[in-house]
């Protein structure tokens, strides 16, 4: 079937209940707060009061129901191929999606939709979170029509690469060239995610702590007596030893976290895409699409490199579907050789690190202040006006100066960007160790942005945006960010580079 | 093959985004962002005001002084904010790319080429179209961070730039 969609049209006049079931729902969600308190006060209300004032609600909600109907256009124009949506009753909104750039076009139907019998239509493209273009009440046929309309440029281009992706999934032939074995998640159980595990058991504890508690008040224990107990009889081998027992437990935890998440990691290469395999319990799979991929992170601290593992973590452009949107494909384990032969397949060729960008001493004496100055004077402005008693932790201070100045410090210093003509690399962390790379082609935009009191020292910050995040670098030399600037802005625009 | 050159490039002589001149938003458009000062300010005052009727036993002398502080400065804090951060939008329009300039304490400059826009979208807010004037917001698939909104545009410039940028973004098909 073939409908002409060059004329602006309306949506479905039944579409008017969806407008109508979306709006209520809108303003119901807004007042839901007072709609209850009416509902518990509702002896006491007037009732006539109550009731014209519903109807008045009502009858607004249609009429802007009415509204919303009738100035919601939308036609493709041929000449320029886009499509058109316009909206809106007093804010108006013109919006043209070049069909092109058009990713996906889903046809769904809401509850309210499949009662009065129409479709809905969205539009994505590969930009923002949300639906670019939504078309609420259409009948099928015509969603139908629109769709194969709106597909039909992007099919051209496309087919080929839809067709190999389901050829892949189809021939789904054995021949891993990368095996992680336990060995290697054991190392990298012991050597990573401290943070992360020590966050999830301490949540453990303390839920288990409250419960304790809870408990205890109620079977009317003397917490005085225990208290006490705790407090004199071992209070330094105590502590010792649960801080022992905790480390371990972080550690155990560590690997069986990661052994039942990665259990049986395989790669194998298919045509030019990866195909990932891991797990323990349910097997997970994805693909890695080279041309897709768009921020490439290989990250390793120092008992790892020891241990010649290291950890990379691949963002590939978001393509529409939400939980896609986030996926971060992350290869917990692989040596130095794997982990080339990964970046080859990614990039065609190594990355080498170019020119090296420092960060300006301010860089180390911000992050000093944040992490230490604040806290600390919080810390003693606190103790010594509202609660004297915290001063007894004093003892501490110096211990977290140093730890969180050594992070501090250490970050600085491994603060880098690096450039040269096939890659830009940024390293960062003050344990694990990161080097985020990117290709020029996948730039999206660039900000460059500078404070104003730093323009005599000619410092300033960067962030490159791509489609699968962006990228950023605080306080470097300013003349040569900007260089770096004109120069990729030139590479992206002087060629037809693709960068999905 | 015979005219094939490919000479060194003095990546020094590239065109430099940091010496293009910005053009300001409308002037009318300092109406827009003016009214959406007001009604802030109006509000900032009003919830006190009715607080006041509502509980009055909260508002004792002192807390009246120190609103009678307190206000003032915020009132004309945010009216330097409104003020610089209009002074300091502006865009412009290369052959290649779009500019947009903003920010209050720091400089920001965003540049998307054309070549990575995905699409486009054209505002009207109430005010505004009173004033004639059009917001135009340029979106890449780089997330909404390195979108462009610009506000404050003339009708029929909006239109223009929007046709523009169409035809740029069809030509790099």
């Amino acid at each position: 079937m073939r409908t002409d969609f060059n004329q602006p049209q309306r949506q479905s006049a039944v579409g008017v209940l969806v407008m109508f079931a979306d709006t209520l729902q809108k303003i119901a969600r807004a007042l839901w707060p007072i709609l209850v308190i009416w509902i518990f006060k509702f002896d006491e209300l007037n009732k006539v009061y109550f009731f014209s004032g519903a109807i008045a609600v009502f009858l607004g909600i249609a009429l802007v129901a009415y509204l919303k109907y009738r100035n919601f256009t939308f036609y493709i124009d041929a000449e320029n191929e886009e499509l058109i949506l316009q909206e809106g009753i007093f804010n108006k909104t013109n919006t043209a999606i070049s069909l092109s750039k058009i990713q996906q076009v889903n046809i769904n139907q809401s509850l309210v939709q499949r009662m009065i019998g129409v479709y809905g239509l969205e539009v994505d493209t590969a930009g923002s979170t949300k639906k670019e273009g939504v078309i609420k009440a259409i009948s099928h046929a015509l969603a139908l029509a629109l769709k194969a309309r709106l597909m039909e440029v992007e099919k051209k281009g496309i087919t080929d690469d839809k067709n190999a992706i389901t050829a892949d999934l189809m021939s789904e032939e054995e021949r891993p060239f990368i095996k992680i074995s336990l060995l290697s998640l054991l190392k990298v159980g012991i050597t990573s995610n401290y943070i992360r595990s020590i966050g999830l058991i301490l949540a453990f504890f303390i839920t288990l702590y409250e419960n304790g508690m809870n408990f205890l008040e109620q079977s009317d224990f003397d917490k005085q007596e225990l208290d006490s107990y705790v407090n004199q009889s071992f209070a330094m081998t105590t502590i010792a030893l649960l801080l022992a027992f905790f480390l371990l437990l972080v550690l155990v935890f560590n690997v069986i976290r990661i052994i039942l998440k990665y259990y049986n990691f395989k790669i194998s290469k298919q045509n030019e895409s990866l195909l990932l395999s891991f797990g323990l319990f349910n097997t997970k799979s994805t693909i890695i699409k080279p041309e897709r991929v768009q921020i490439t992170t290989v990250s390793q601290n120092y008992f790892q490199k020891k241990m010649n593992i290291l950890e990379l973590k691949i963002k590939q452009a978001s393509s529409g579907e939400k939980e896609e949107r986030k996926a971060v494909i992350d290869i917990p384990a692989c040596n130095k050789i794997e982990s080339n032969a990964i970046l080859m397949l990614l990039f065609d060729k190594l990355a080498v690190k170019g020119l090296m960008l420092k960060p300006n001493y301010r860089k180390l004496v911000f992050a000093l202040f944040l992490s230490i100055v604040l806290p600390l004077s919080g810390f003693l402005g606190f103790g010594y006006f509202v609660a004297p008693s915290i001063l007894e932790f004093m003892p501490f201070v110096p211990v977290y100066v140093i730890f969180v100045g050594s992070i501090a410090y250490f970050g600085f210093r491994n603060y880098r960007l690096f450039v040269n003509d096939d890659f830009i690399i940024k390293q960062s962390g003050a344990w694990d160790i990161a080097n985020e790379m990117i290709v020029p082609e996948k730039i999206q935009a660039i900000t460059s942005s500078q404070l104003f009191w730093h323009k005599s020292a000619d410092i300033g910050s960067i962030t490159i945006h791509t489609a699968g995040g962006n990228l950023s670098f605080q306080l470097g030399d300013f003349t040569r960010i900007k260089h770096y600037m004109n120069l990729w802005l030139y590479e992206i625009e002087t060629s037809d580079s693709n960068w999905m | 093959m015979d005219n094939f050159t490919n000479e060194t490039m003095d990546t020094r002589q590239l065109p430099q985004f940091e010496t293009v001149a910005f053009e300001s938003l409308q002037a009318k458009y300092a109406w827009v962002v003016f009214a959406n000062l007001m009604v802030r300010i109006v509000l900032l005052v009003l919830v006190p005001l009715v607080l006041s009727r509502i509980k009055p036993e909260l508002f004792d002398s002192q807390l009246w002084m120190i609103l009678a502080v307190v206000l003032p400065v915020l009132v004309l804090f945010m009216s330097l904010i409104s003020y610089i951060g209009f002074k300091k939008k502006g865009f412009a329009f290369r052959n290649h790319d779009v500019l947009f300039r903003n920010g209050i304490i720091a400089t920001n400059t965003i540049v998307i080429p054309y070549n990575r826009v995905q699409h486009l979208a054209l505002h009207e807010g109430i005010l505004s179209r009173y004033f004639g004037l059009a917001t135009i917001e340029i979106f890449t698939a780089g997330g909404s961070s390195s979108d462009i909104v610009i506000p404050g545009i003339a009708k029929e410039q909006a239109e223009n730039i929007k046709q523009l940028l169409m035809g740029k973004i069809q030509k790099q098909l």
